[in-house]
């Protein structure tokens, strides 16, 4: 049974629901407005977590709040290779944040990519256009990371290939020295 | 039913919005100054700009006699905006707040305007002659939260205010030499400043968006976070309300709320449309959208030929389904309604400001 | 005497500079009173929850699984121990387990339908989300306080030394296979409960201060 269309669904429905947002300044510094799922000042304007899960390795972490909403995402990494490519590529990624409007510069603890999303961003883009680029996003990084590691294997292969070639080769000269030899020997018995 | 009247102002969102007595001048919060437009034939031109503040203007509230307009902002202060012949002038509030003004509105008698604040407190500020001032005074308890919204009870005396930590309260704003008592009724009997008349508080506890009197002033409705409106009919000073009713909706969360007559409400919010609800002590019901559903221009869009499908495939590799337009005429939340036109107790048309820089005239 | 010589061991240390003095006042947003925010809840203890998951797990073996499933919905443990609320996300979890795909929507909408039906899906929404929170932050990160599914029974971090060469062995390990199956179960209803509750619904899990 696949379980991508109802995680998508789920990561979806959730985001909307997340994406209530409004203007809010902050009630404690004075003349300031803040996004207050970082600033984490009040409690009453925090909201419950929420988590999606595929399995234990592909989750979403949707962190509401009255003005701003962080939303973190857990790419699966099955083996070491993945785990490697996952972090060079959020990194490379999270360098360039400015660029991507919502991405955060750095992920938070347990997740490889945050999204910090401010009610400015709800009155300029238009909500599901949002959330559309978040799942796109997310089912983006698998396809890049499943195709990285194809590649990252065959690359590995054809090292592999030219790197065992070459002893083989190796070990041919020795054989014909050594017949050569055999022969000088037998020519000189 | 004829069409809702739209009006695309600008690409900024619309804080708040206050049209005059006349309607023929509308007042725009817009980023960090309020607008002015007058009605030109079937279109809204920009007439003034009242520029006073540095930061977003929250609230805007024109008072329908006097003509003054008073604005608040999230830098702190409330300006009243006096009518001369040469234009508006600004005259600074005294509002001893350090957080941001939120929400105004100036009472029905226009001699007060309460202002909610996120300094926990609300400033009922009135005029005093000897200082030639407005100055207030402030609703302190129990309030623990940003106050987000504030409405008029008709007698003026009675507000209620919706907060951040997820009450609805009602308090007595009376204020000596400026209110006459006020009679009796559900809500108290004697009321001296900062009484707290009720605290309302839902099961699911959302921030609370909007509150609202009945026309009566015998009911009190508020919107709130989690997706619900609820409406308390009090019985009596010290008695617990007859009833209090709640309906949680399946829909997105509400920011605004106005009651039509004592037994409808139409309230909007995320879902970029209006909805009306029906009911009285004994219940209350969604009973619909007044969206008009399939409009013609977008129905046609939403099927498209298998042709056309499988071009854009070719052309972009993927189905393209044009979603880049709500189904719904304001394309981004809806934050507040007002009543635009009533006659006989019942609201006949009212307005709707939003997100999207929009202003409906909407057909109740 | 010059102010200098006041010092103590303390204040020259910088430790005093991470206090966070926001803390100290009374009046500070930070110390905001969150348990203004619902209804006072009687509390369940460990035995009650027992005896009706007991009940729960009794109209189950009857066939029952609609009133099994409002017989769960109906008593959420909001106020108690924690292992109070695991083992009722537990039987939550067990009852959803054992009724077919088919039956979930026509049951969701006898459910919403019925008086209280819109707070018992609210809950079982509550109850999507722990569980799903809860298999993953059982893997050892995040919250250790954090409950484990049923089917969360298999831990272990990576699978032990995979090298990511070999094709065969590349794809998650058994222990993934068992959670993500529970998921899946937790997202189908999930998509059902949003069908028939709406977004009103998600948006009442996450105000709701009365968490399960």
């Amino acid at each position: 049974m696949s379980t991508l269309r109802p995680y998508r669904n789920a990561v979806r429905a959730s985001l909307t629901a997340a994406l209530c947002l409004s203007n809010f300044a902050s009630q404690v510094a004075e003349r300031h407005n803040v996004p207050e799922v970082e600033a984490k000042t009040s409690p009453e304007l925090l909201l419950n977590n929420l988590v999606v899960a595929r399995n234990k390795d592909e989750r979403v972490l949707i962190e509401p709040s009255i003005n701003s909403v962080r939303v973190s995402i857990k790419v699966k990494q099955a083996d070491e290779i993945e785990d490697i490519l996952v972090h060079k590529f959020s990194r490379f990624l999270s360098q360039r944040a400015e660029s991507f409007l919502i991405l955060r510069r750095k992920p938070i603890q347990d997740y490889d990519i945050s999204f910090l999303i401010t009610n400015t961003h709800t009155e300029q883009l238009l909500t599901n256009k949002l959330v559309d680029f978040i799942l796109a996003f997310m089912e983006d990084v698998d396809k890049e990371i499943s195709e990285m590691k194809l590649f990252v294997n065959s690359r590995a292969r054809s090292v592999a290939e030219t790197f065992l070639v070459q002893p083989e080769a190796k070990l041919g000269a020795i054989t014909d020295r050594e017949r050569g030899k055999a022969r000088f020997a037998g020519v000189e018995g | 039913m004829a069409a809702p009247e739209v009006h695309h102002l600008f690409h900024n969102p619309i804080a708040d919005h206050s049209f005059s007595a006349d309607r023929k001048t509308l007042a725009i919060a817009r980023d960090t100054a309020v607008e002015l437009y007058s009605r030109v034939g079937n279109a809204f031109k920009l007439k003034d700009e009242l520029k006073g503040h540095d930061k977003i203007v929250t609230s805007v509230d024109i008072a329908p006699h006097s003509g003054r307009i008073v604005s608040c902002s999230q830098d702190r202060n409330a300006l009243v905006w006096e009518p001369s012949p040469t234009g508006y002038k600004p005259t600074l509030v005294l509002l001893r707040i350090n957080r941001a003004a939120t929400f105004v509105r100036w009472s029905p008698s226009e001699t007060k305007f309460a202002v909610g604040s996120g300094d926990r407190v609300i400033a009922v500020c009135y005029f005093e002659e000897e200082n030639d001032w407005w100055v207030s005074k402030h609703l302190k308890k129990p309030i623990r939260s940003t106050i987000t919204t504030v409405a008029w009870h008709p007698n003026s005396v009675l507000l209620a205010a919706g907060s951040t930590d997820a009450h609805a309260r009602v308090f007595s704003s009376f204020i000596k030499g400026v209110d006459a008592r006020p009679d009796p009724g559900v809500w108290g009997e004697r009321l001296p400043f900062n009484t707290v008349c009720g605290e309302y508080l839902n099961n699911s506890a959302g921030w609370v968006h909007s509150v609202s009197f009945s026309p009566s002033g015998d009911a009190l409705a508020f919107a709130a976070h989690d997706s619900s409106i609820t409406v308390v009919y009090p019985s009596g000073p010290d008695q617990p309300p007859k009833a209090i009713i709640s309906i949680n909706t399946q829909l997105l969360p509400f920011m605004s709320l106005i009651w039509n007559g004592e037994a409808e409400i139409i309230a909007a919010g995320y879902d970029c449309e209006a909805f009306r609800f029906k009911g009285g002590p004994d219940g209350w019901q969604l009973s619909g959208t007044l969206e008009a559903k399939g409009r013609p221009g977008l129905a046609g869009n939403r099927e498209e030929s298998a042709l056309n499908m499988f071009k854009q495939m070719d052309l972009k590799g993927k189905v393209n389904k044009d979603d880049t337009q709500r189904n719904t005429i304001h394309q981004n939340t809806i934050t507040m309604l007002r009543p635009y036109e009533a006659s006989g107790g019942a609201v006949t048309k009212f307005s709707s400001t939003g997100v999207d820089g929009r202003i409906v005239i909407w057909n109740a | 005497m010059s102010i200098i010589q006041q010092h103590t061991a303390a204040s020259l240390s910088d430790a005093w500079r991470t206090i966070d003095i926001d803390a100290l006042v009374e009046d500070s947003s930070v110390n905001f009173d969150t348990s203004t925010l619902h209804p006072p809840q009687p509390e369940t203890s460990e035995a009650e929850v027992r005896q009706i998951n007991g009940q729960v797990r009794q109209l189950l073996r009857g066939g029952d699984a609609e009133g099994a499933l409002r017989g769960a919905l109906e008593t959420p443990v909001y106020n108690g121990p924690d292992a109070a609320k695991d083992a009722h996300l537990h039987t939550v979890i067990e009852v959803l387990q054992s009724i077919k795909a088919s039956d979930m929507t026509p049951m969701l909408q006898r459910i919403y339908a019925t008086p209280g039906g819109s707070e018992c899906l609210d809950v079982l929404m509550k109850y999507l989300y722990k569980g799903m929170a809860a298999t993953t932050t059982a893997s050892g990160s995040g919250d250790s306080s954090a409950p484990r599914t049923p089917t969360s029974g298999v831990r272990g971090g990576m699978t032990p030394q995979q090298t990511g060469f070999s094709q065969v062995g590349a794809r998650a390990g058994a222990s993934s296979d068992s959670t993500g199956a529970a998921m899946s179960v937790l997202l189908s209803w999930h998509e059902k409960v949003v069908d028939v509750a709406g977004m009103g619904c998600i948006g009442r899990c996450m105000t709701d201060w009365r968490k399960v």
